[in-house]
């Protein structure tokens, strides 16, 4: 420090001008701000890891001291001159008046360029320590309900540490989350569109970040009684439901009508149990009468197998349980005792904090205790920060690792002091695999730490957010760190859990993407999230209450049709969000109508016939089906990684490949016996809707299917077709 | 905004899809069908899988000791000044449309991380079984610009998907990944395998089924806006026309071609692949990878290079002629390069190892001066002695010469914008 004064003395000494003449500029009050306003130090341009042309600025500027240096003493000092401030580089070239690869950034007439120049006049003075610093910055107003085509201006506060407080709107930046619903300008001039929905501003101040949530009901396309929508959509005024007519009730929509029983029980036994309902079970619950029929079919649901299956497949996805490596063969002992540990926990209704805290803190064998072999694909400390944060905390924490979040509170310091309570993480013997060993033992070691790479200090383990935790040498920082996960206080837990629920049955999250919750990312409903995470607390971590809270609700039971009222509507759950079966389901459905399993090959030994494709301890297990139509690679704790992108391929698969192929050939599945029975075309085709839509055929459909077949000579290869086509339409491939 | 560059800021989860598939898949039909993608040039890439040496090929070092200078002697080319290994004579003839960059540079040595590299700009996984963390720049051509008409795929790979599975879209989605060809395209009775029907089903039973399926797939179409829905509608289609139609197989199929054609590209799998791959540009494919056998030469060098090098070499030359005459080596942007170059100091065992620290890629045609030498290495090879290149310069070249915007940015899976060209600027000199 003492060096860098001399320095800058040298430099300014002689040519600074009487400071009486001039406004005090404050470098990280006044000037930080203006380099963050127009770019400067975006992801794009100064602000990236390696900067640009040799000039290198904080990300957004979270990062002052490093800025001043940059600006100041690198660049052999020509970036500033105090004699003549207009010759500095940074003046000559965020102006235009030497070539600037980011082109024109200031206006030499403009304020923030007086301002600069002003502040390099003065000596490029770095700010003093007492100097009052910006504590948060508000903005009013910070929620709006506004509407279409209609125009707001919004307000920016800074308030210091001295008390006082000043307008920075000017000199904010402002970036909505769906332009498309509400833009807005430099000027913080707030627009919205033709359409509704809800939005989001994120300001941006000196570091510090508001957000503005703007409301825009949609425009009346017609007289419509939200009554009679709501009762149409068989909504329970109580409980959840009386948070969705609230929200319908503010943003104009209505909700489409309760869908019909066959789409239900296919709906529910998809997005429950990963399988199609049979037509027996499609009949009964079609045919019965009780008026607590639903409550019934989700009971049932949930205490079968496959439901077990599934959602251990699910959450081997979000664990990694992962497979790919040198060797199958040794991989796969652990995958499969991890997935069935999962599928165990789910059959048995395990609280999920109990789950959570298993896996976090288990030590032994990763040959004997399965939740060690979560230990596996997780090992480094970004791994254990990483996946655990956005796991079960639903916090995309990644940004920190390397700089400031840029759109969330989250610092470098919060990012490995998280990462201390992993740090006595012990791991020893195992067969090498390269760099995913299996069988290790996990212990507790004596000594760990980890280090910010910046400053270089030793960081204490602590949750997110929190205050250090308070540990003796014999604590596991580990218990502390669940114990403070599960609490019933904990901000995070219980609400990604839900939200997590809720996406999976609904097709999108409250909060969206589901473990992306930040304040620049609100969630659509902020009451009817912090209702599903208060009763799942409360229920003791019960998922399977959760679970038929989620499905119970009227947003789980309307059609997915849209109506005059709801088409352009997706964040208020006014209706079923089509979604696609994924790779597994769809391999298995299939294989479920057609009457042929599917062959899995891979170590050790084959699995046994009829296995299916959610029952499958990893993804390492060669299916190229499940490959193209989205299987994940589980390299990240990231849903997000099961993606649902059409592709080319997946179109191929089903055209020309060789496993559809033989399953539509195959001697002894549901083709051939169509072929050799003596039904009537009708009574076939009845099954077969039945079957493969969960429906019966309309009467249209019904007569072209069985002109169809009766024009065919060749009655296998007609049966054929008819099942290829309606196992390659949208109302196959898709829940909804 | 004063200056805003949206991409430049983090994306907040934007209740729409933002720019989702339905806007890539109508951006690639409107472009198809206006004919106005940014431009229409396309990419035929040559990837010397395992590691070629530059200095038996592009980077000669005549006057080096022997255990340097490797094998071959020098040959003069079309442009006084640059010579190349007597391997290249196609190429020699037509250097003044070749472009080398002997000055390229990364800073691993093995090969999968160093492939990560050469595919994607970035670091990546150490070990050959992790799976890639970006996308490759074939998948970047892909997503930016599709393909330039209704059936063709964007991006194909023949024979099949190399460089340690770093040749894919990770996050740019699956729609973006190649087409693989899957067969030799010098075979006998070359097939592309993903376009033939599997033994048994007849082209009309295909037919029969698409007439089924148009009739009963009547879901309506409006119960979905999140664009998946229309995608796979459209790839159903194009599954079907790729399989029952003209236009693609045609486009696969050689034996349209002259047999005066097909010798001089060179009848083996590289030359036959160039002009596949001349072929597919021309009918509407944007990128098309060749992937080159395996280049590890760490043993007796010589006879692996005694295998390589002629096909490749007639295989460009016979390319570069070809375009030439059809008027089209503006629009078409030659690149070979591989994962790394290899040691300018022959070892014990007669060959080269590992090299990245200075080697040499080609480009050629796509409008780029040719005849040009861009960069230098050491006297006897080894350092960058002039103009350091970096991964990230030779596809910011490729992108610019595509007209694909240089600060486009991408979405990783954790929302996070990330540059298609990091810290790289094009190679000036070149363009």
């Amino acid at each position: 420090m003492l060096r860098l004064a001399i320095l800058l003395t040298l430099i300014f000494a002689t040519h600074s001008v009487a400071s009486a003449e001039l406004q005090p500029v404050s470098f990280r009050n006044d000037v930080m701000p203006i380099l963050t306003r127009h770019a400067c130090n975006s992801g794009g341009c100064h602000g990236k890891s390696t900067g640009q042309n040799g000039f290198r600025l904080s990300l957004l500027g979270f990062e002052p001291d490093f800025d001043y240096r940059a600006l100041v003493l690198q660049g052999r000092g020509r970036r500033l001159f105090a004699s003549a401030a207009d010759d500095s580089l940074l003046l000559a070239k965020a102006s235009g008046r030497v070539p600037h690869g980011g082109g024109t950034r200031i206006d030499p007439d403009s304020e923030d360029y007086r301002v600069l120049r002003d502040w390099i006049r003065c000596g490029a003075p770095d700010s003093r320590p007492g100097e009052r610093r910006l504590e948060r910055i508000t903005v009013i107003p910070s929620e709006a309900v506004m509407n279409t085509s209609s125009e707001s201006v919004l307000t920016v506060t800074a308030h210091y540490s001295d008390g006082r407080k000043q307008d920075v709107t000017a000199r904010s930046l402002f970036e909505s989350n769906a332009p498309e619903i509400g833009d807005v300008d430099g000027r913080a001039r707030v627009s919205t569109a033709k359409r509704g929905g809800l939005f989001a501003v994120m300001v941006r101040f000196g570091g510090q970040i508001a957000v503005f949530q703007g409301t825009v009901p949609f425009p009346h396309v017609a007289e419509v009684s939200l009554n009679d929508a709501v009762a149409a959509a068989k909504v329970n005024p109580d409980g959840i439901d009386r948070n969705l007519i609230d929200q319908w009730t503010r943003l104009n929509v209505a909700p489409s009508p309760a869908a019909d029983d066959a789409s239900f029980v296919r709906r529910a036994t998809i997005d429950i149990c990963g399988t199609l309902p049979t037509p027996e079970e499609v009949t009964a619950y079609v045919e019965d009468s009780s008026t607590v029929k639903k409550q019934k079919l989700i009971d049932r649901l949930l205490e079968r197998p496959e439901h077990a299956s599934y959602f251990a497949l699910k959450w081997a996805d979000i664990l990694q349980n992962r497979g790919r490596s040198y060797s199958s063969r040794r991989q796969r002992e652990g995958t499969t005792l991890l997935t069935e540990w999962v599928r165990d926990s789910i059959a048995e209704n395990k609280p999920y904090d109990r789950f959570v805290s298993e896996i976090l803190t288990a030590t032994g064998s990763q040959a004997q205790n399965p939740p060690t072999v979560w230990y596996r694909s997780v090992r480094t400390t970004q791994d254990y920060v990483e996946s655990v944060s956005q796991a079960f905390l639903g916090v995309r924490i990644q940004c920190a690792q390397c700089h400031h979040h840029p759109a969330e509170r989250w610092s470098q310091a919060d990012y490995y002091s998280f990462a201390a309570n992993f740090a006595r993480v012990g791991r020893k013997g195992g067969f090498a695999d390269a760099e995913v060993p299996t069988s290790e033992v996990i212990f507790l070691k004596d000594h760990g730490e980890v280090v910010h790479p910046r400053s270089g200090d030793v960081m204490s383990p602590r949750p997110l957010g929190g205050p250090d935790f308070k540990l003796s040498r014999y604590d596991d920082p580990r218990a502390a760190l669940t114990e403070w996960m599960t609490s019933s206080k904990n901000p995070f837990f219980a609400r990604t859990m839900a939200n997590r629920m809720w996406g999976h049955f609904l097709g999108r999250g409250i909060v969206h993407p589901i473990d992306d919750s930040r304040s620049t990312n609100p969630p659509s409903n902020p009451a009817l999230l912090d209702k599903l995470s208060r009763e799942f607390v409360s229920s003791g971590y019960d998922v399977r209450q959760l679970i038929r809270v989620t499905t119970m609700s009227a947003a789980y039971g309307v059609s997915s049709e849209p109506t005059a009222h709801n088409k352009d509507d997706i964040q208020s759950f006014s209706r079923f969000q089509l979604r696609r079966l994924s790779a597994e389901v769809l391999l298995d459905g299939i294989s479920q109508v057609l009457e042929v399993p599917t062959v899995f090959a891979g170590g050790p030994g084959k699995f046994p016939m009829g296995t299916r494709a959610i029952e499958l301890p990893d993804e390492n297990v060669p299916v190229n089906f499940l490959d193209v139509f989205g299987r994940p690679g589980r390299t990240s704790a990231c849903e997000c990684e099961r993606a649902d992108d059409p592709a080319l391929a997946q179109a191929l698969e089903l055209v020309n490949s060789t496993e559809i192929q033989k399953k539509l050939t195959a001697k002894d599945g549901y083709i051939a016996r169509l072929a050799s029975n003596d039904e009537p075309h009708a009574v076939n085709v009845r099954e077969i809707f039945l079957k493969v839509f969960a429906r019966e055929p309309r009467d249209d459909e019904s007569n072209a299917a069985t002109e169809f077949l009766r024009s065919e000579s060749d009655r296998v290869e007609a049966y054929r077709t008819l099942l290829w086509s309606l196992l390659a339409t949208n109302e196959f491939m898709f829940n909804h | 905004m004063p200056h805003l560059n949206r991409r430049n800021f983090l994306q907040l989860g934007s209740p729409l899809m933002g720019l989702g598939l339905a806007d890539i898949l109508r951006s690639r039909t409107q472009a198809a069908e206006a004919g106005q993608a940014t431009n229409k040039k396309s990419l035929i890439v040559f990837w010397t899988h395992g590691g070629m040496s530059q200095q038996d090929t592009y980077d000669m070092k005549p006057e080096a000791p022997a255990e340097y200078r490797g094998f071959y002697d020098t040959i003069k080319t079309s442009v006084p000044g640059i010579s190349v290994g007597e391997r290249f004579p196609g190429q020699a003839k037509v250097m003044h449309h070749i472009s080398q960059v002997r000055s390229v540079h990364h800073e691993n040595g093995i090969h999968a991380p160093s492939a990560h590299w050469m595919q994607t700009g970035r670091f990546g996984p150490t070990l050959a079984r992790n799976a890639a963390q970006h996308p490759s720049f074939g998948s970047v051509v892909s997503r930016a610009k599709g393909a330039g008409t209704r059936h063709m795929p964007a991006y194909v790979t023949v024979p099949k998907s190399e460089a340690f599975g770093y040749q894919g879209a990770v996050y740019l989605g699956k729609a973006s990944n190649p087409f693989e060809v899957g067969a030799d395209p010098n075979s006998k009775d070359f097939k592309v395998p993903n376009l033939a029907l599997p033994k048994g089903l007849e082209v009309k039973s295909v037919e029969n089924r698409r007439k089924l399926l148009s009739q009963f797939d009547t879901l309506r179409r409006d119960i979905d806006n999140s664009g998946v829905l229309e995608g796979l509608d459209s790839f159903k289609a194009q599954a079907l026309e790729m399989v029952t139609g003209d236009q693609v197989r045609e486009a696969f199929d050689l034996s349209k071609e002259d047999a005066s054609l097909r010798d001089r590209y060179g009848r083996h799998q590289y030359g036959q692949s160039a002009l596949l791959a001349r072929r597919l540009v021309e009918a509407g494919t944007t990128c098309v990878t060749i992937n080159t056998g395996y280049w590890d030469h760490h043993n007796e060098i010589e006879k692996g290079l005694e295998e390589h090098l002629p096909p490749l070499d007639q295989a460009i030359a016979g390319l570069i002629q070809d375009l030439e005459e059809r008027g089209l080596l503006d629009d078409v942007l030659i690149y070979c390069a591989g994962e790394f170059g290899r040691t300018p100091l022959i070892n014990g065992h007669a060959g080269r190892d590992h090299w990245s620290n200075c080697f040499t890629v080609m480009f050629a045609g796509g409008g780029l001066k040719g005849g040009t030498v861009v960069g230098a290495s050491e006297k006897f090879g080894g350092g960058v002695t002039e103009r350091m290149t970096i991964p990230f310069d030779l596809f910011a070249t490729i992108y610019q010469t595509l007209g694909i915007p240089l600060d486009t940015h991408y979405e990783d899976a954790s929302g996070r914008p990330t540059s298609i060209i990091g810290e790289g600027q094009p190679i000036h000199e070149l363009l």
